[in-house]
């Protein structure tokens, strides 16, 4: 994975020492709330309903074990024990004091780490594929990309102070395990006729409070002008963005307003400008790219005695066929870490799970770790001979629900018992949800099936992209969800549709079960839920929740 | 207020800003207008030195078309969080613009490195917001990867 240069760590070492003045000066009064708010922010530190909450930059998902262990590390030292990995991939403490993040920003750049720009109107970490390097799909590794963004975003002059956040994903192929549709750009790697491999670029998609899927902007930007192009995108957007209400402030709308086309004729303008100063040389490419070859793998890995085990042993075979997927190598297989125990908050995870991750990664895959979208960890070049053993450890520390996909594998925003823009409580249903539908058998029966929920419209639980979206809504102080059906974050992005009147709290699962028995009932063959959806439409699913009670 | 040229405080500053309309203007010296009053006045200006004070509404081009005609642009940061006078630097240096850019308005400490390196060469700073280690502000971060007015190439084409 990518290492730190001299200049790489002058600048977050530098930086904590600025942020760590900056709070001297707020502490003594010598900033205003507001400006030291935006400054703060800008270092990943929220205030929220119970403490500050800091939120930690793990660039496209990926980790070592050195800074996996260094996460621990803070979550003992500075919190209560726990981080939380959110759907952009990054990890959050709930519970550090303000005084203490700079030497916890300290600790982190200790280890090649920082919080910069995880929040605050301004280019956010950018985010790919859990899978990128190892399946056998893609077309070309998209973390070399990841890294040279990461780098010109990273203390971008020009645009700290846009009209809101903007956030950037980024795919290696056809599959899209980023939800980049939804991102203000997404990037996919593709192939032109003439077979030279350049980028898709998709601008204005976004959730929130109006759920846009990204429009193609260039069906095929060469690599040398990824920077070029994305820098005439951000100065477009900067100059003519809305600030006059945050709520139309996103690339989305600006979009919108000026139709692609238009926005694309503004963006073309800007970039002869552009397109020779960052032009990126090959050997910059060829930089980023050294950083990430593929491991060493061995041809021996597939004589292993992984058949017997999956014959002997029924969980272990559970937890494999849902909880992992396939290598672009024989013999290896990437293994998913569940972060959806049994009534625990999705994406939390304990620094004692933690360090044991460290280790697992340590001995079973090359000390790496990723961090994916729907809040699990990753560990992607496990040996097939290894996987009993590495399954074994992860039951030991909680990480083997056999859930991967499935309907307890869900998106869920802290809602009111963290969030102060909450309008409903989100992790009791989560539980409520998870003791409906707690037996393995009928899950699996169910199969693949995507569900999300958040607590209020601004959507951090990406609930409009789910196949069963769930919508906290405040009526008259009581807690009631709304339900959404037919949305993806794949390639084949869409948006949910409102199923009807929002429900009661404790009415979620019971809900749920009525539309699931619903999808077995009319299913054909092995068609999934979401398949079942576009093809029926809401009808069917309609009269089995609101039907009157026979 | 205090003004900070190329990083220092300035004693002498000849330039009067005039953002009162109503206010007429002065018989002789440099005034610096918002850009739809000064545009009215290059006529009768006489032995006035005039230059634009652009907000984040106002159209660059319209500056753009005059720039060889001027020796400083004042742009009006109307907030803080207005980032759109950033680029207007980096549009100005880059058309080949050499006079002075100047920052008015919501101007403080810990965006002046970022408004340098666009290409910011003078900071009128509130009162409130001066201290006398406000020019700290430039040297916190000695690195970074982008092109910007201070530097045309990004960090991968340096030498
Ligand atoms: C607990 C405090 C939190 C607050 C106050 C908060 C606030 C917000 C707000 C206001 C937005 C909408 C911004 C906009 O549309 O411009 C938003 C979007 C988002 N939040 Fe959060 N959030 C919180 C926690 C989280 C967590 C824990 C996650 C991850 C699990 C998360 C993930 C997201 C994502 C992915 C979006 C993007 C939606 C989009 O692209 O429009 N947030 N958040
Ligand atoms: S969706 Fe609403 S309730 Fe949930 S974290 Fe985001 S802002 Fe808070």
């Amino acid at each position: 994975m990518y290492q730190y240069t001299e200049v790489d760590q002058t600048l977050v070492d530098e930086r904590v020492e600025q942020y760590r003045d900056q709070t001297r000066r707020f502490l003594a009064g010598e900033i205003p709330d507001e400006e030291f708010r935006a400054l703060r922010l800008m270092n990943g530190l929220y205030i929220q309903r119970q403490a500050p909450m800091l939120r930690v930059a793990i660039p496209y998902g990926l980790m070592s074990s050195v800074q996996l262990r260094q996460l621990a590390h803070i979550a003992r030292t500075y919190d209560k024990g726990y981080g939380h990995f959110t759907t952009r991939t990054n990890i959050q403490y709930n519970w550090p004091t303000l005084e203490s993040v700079p030497d916890i920003l300290a600790a982190l750049a200790k280890v090649q780490m920082h919080a910069i720009q995880t929040s605050g109107n301004c280019i956010r970490n950018t985010t790919t594929d859990p899978y990128a390097g190892v399946n056998a799909n893609e077309i070309e590794d998209p973390r070399p990309y990841c890294e040279i963004i990461r780098q010109w975003s990273t203390l971008h002059p020009e645009f700290a102070y846009l009209p809101r956040k903007f956030k950037i994903a980024f795919t290696g192929g056809p599959e899209d395990r980023a939800a980049s549709q939804v991102h203000d750009i997404g990037l996919h790697i593709v192939k032109n006729d003439a077979g030279d491999v350049g980028f898709e670029v998709l601008v204005g998609g976004g959730l929130g409070r109006t759920p846009v899927i990204g429009k193609v902007v260039n069906p095929f930007l060469a690599k040398e002008d990824l920077l070029s192009y994305l820098e005439a995108i951000l100065r477009v957007y900067n100059l003519n963005g809305r600030r006059d209400n945050k709520y139309k402030a996103r690339i989305k709308i600006l979009v919108n307003a000026l139709g692609v086309d238009k926005f694309r004729a503004l963006v073309d303008a800007e970039w002869e400008h552009t397109r020779g100063e960052l032009k990126l040389t090959d050997a910059e490419i060829e930089r980023a790219r050294g950083h990430f070859s593929p491991f060493d793998y061995q041809g021996d890995a597939v004589k292993n005695d992984l058949n017997e085990r999956l014959a002997t042993d029924a969980d272990f075979r559970t937890w494999y066929e849902t909880n992992t997927r396939a290598h672009k190598v024989a013999g290896y297989q990437i293994a998913v870490v569940s972060l959806k125990p049994y009534l625990q908050p999705a994406g939390d995870v304990t620094d004692v799970q933690m360090d044991a991750v460290a280790s697992m990664a340590d001995q079973f895959s090359g000390g790496e770790i990723r961090s994916t979208h729907d809040q699990n960890l990753v560990l992607a070049d496990v040996r097939e001979g290894d996987l009993y053993a590495l399954w074994q450890q992860l039951v030991e520390q909680n990480l083997a629900r056999p859930n991967i996909g499935k309907l307890t594998d869900m998106i869920v925003c802290p809602g009111f018992d963290f969030c102060s823009l909450a309008n409903a409580r989100t992790l009791n249903i989560a539980d409520q949800i998870n003791e409906k539908f707690e037996q393995v058998d009928y899950l699996h029966d169910i199969g693949d099936i995507t569900v999300n929920m958040s607590g209020c419209i601004n959507a951090c639980g990406h609930h409009h992209v789910a196949n069963i979206g769930i919508l906290g809504v405040d009526k008259k102080g009581e807690d009631w969800y709304q339900i959404t059906l037919g949305g993806s974050s794949a390639a084949d992005a869409s948006l949910g549709k409102v199923l009807g009147k929002a429900v009661a709290a404790d009415d979620v699962a019971n809900t749920l079960d009525k539309l699931l028995t619903t999808y077995i009932a009319i299913r054909e063959g092995n068609e999934s839920f979401l398949d079942t959806v576009r093809r029926t439409g809401l009808e069917p699913f309609k009269e089995s929740v609101y039907a009157p009670a026979h | 207020m205090p003004l900070l040229i190329n990083q220092q405080l300035a004693e002498n500053d000849k330039w009067q800003t005039l953002t009162d309309a109503e206010q007429p203007l002065p018989a002789a010296g440099a005034v610096l207008l918002p850009l739809e009053r000064f545009t009215a006045a290059q006529a009768e200006a006489g032995s006035l030195e005039l230059a634009p004070l652009v907000n984040g509404d106002d159209d660059i081009n319209v500056v753009l078309e005059q720039l060889d005609q001027l020796t400083l642009v004042g742009i009006e940061i109307s907030a803080f969080t207005d980032g759109r006078g950033f680029s207007f630097a980096r549009i100005l240096r880059r058309a080949g613009f050499k006079g002075q850019i100047r920052a008015l308005g919501d101007v403080s400490q810990d965006r002046l490195a970022f408004l340098t390196r666009c290409g910011f060469d003078a900071f009128d700073i509130p009162a409130e917001r001066y201290s006398n280690e406000i020019a700290n502000a430039f040297g916190e971060i000695s690195v970074n990867y982008q092109a910007s007015s201070d530097e045309p190439r990004p960090i991968y084409r340096r030498d």
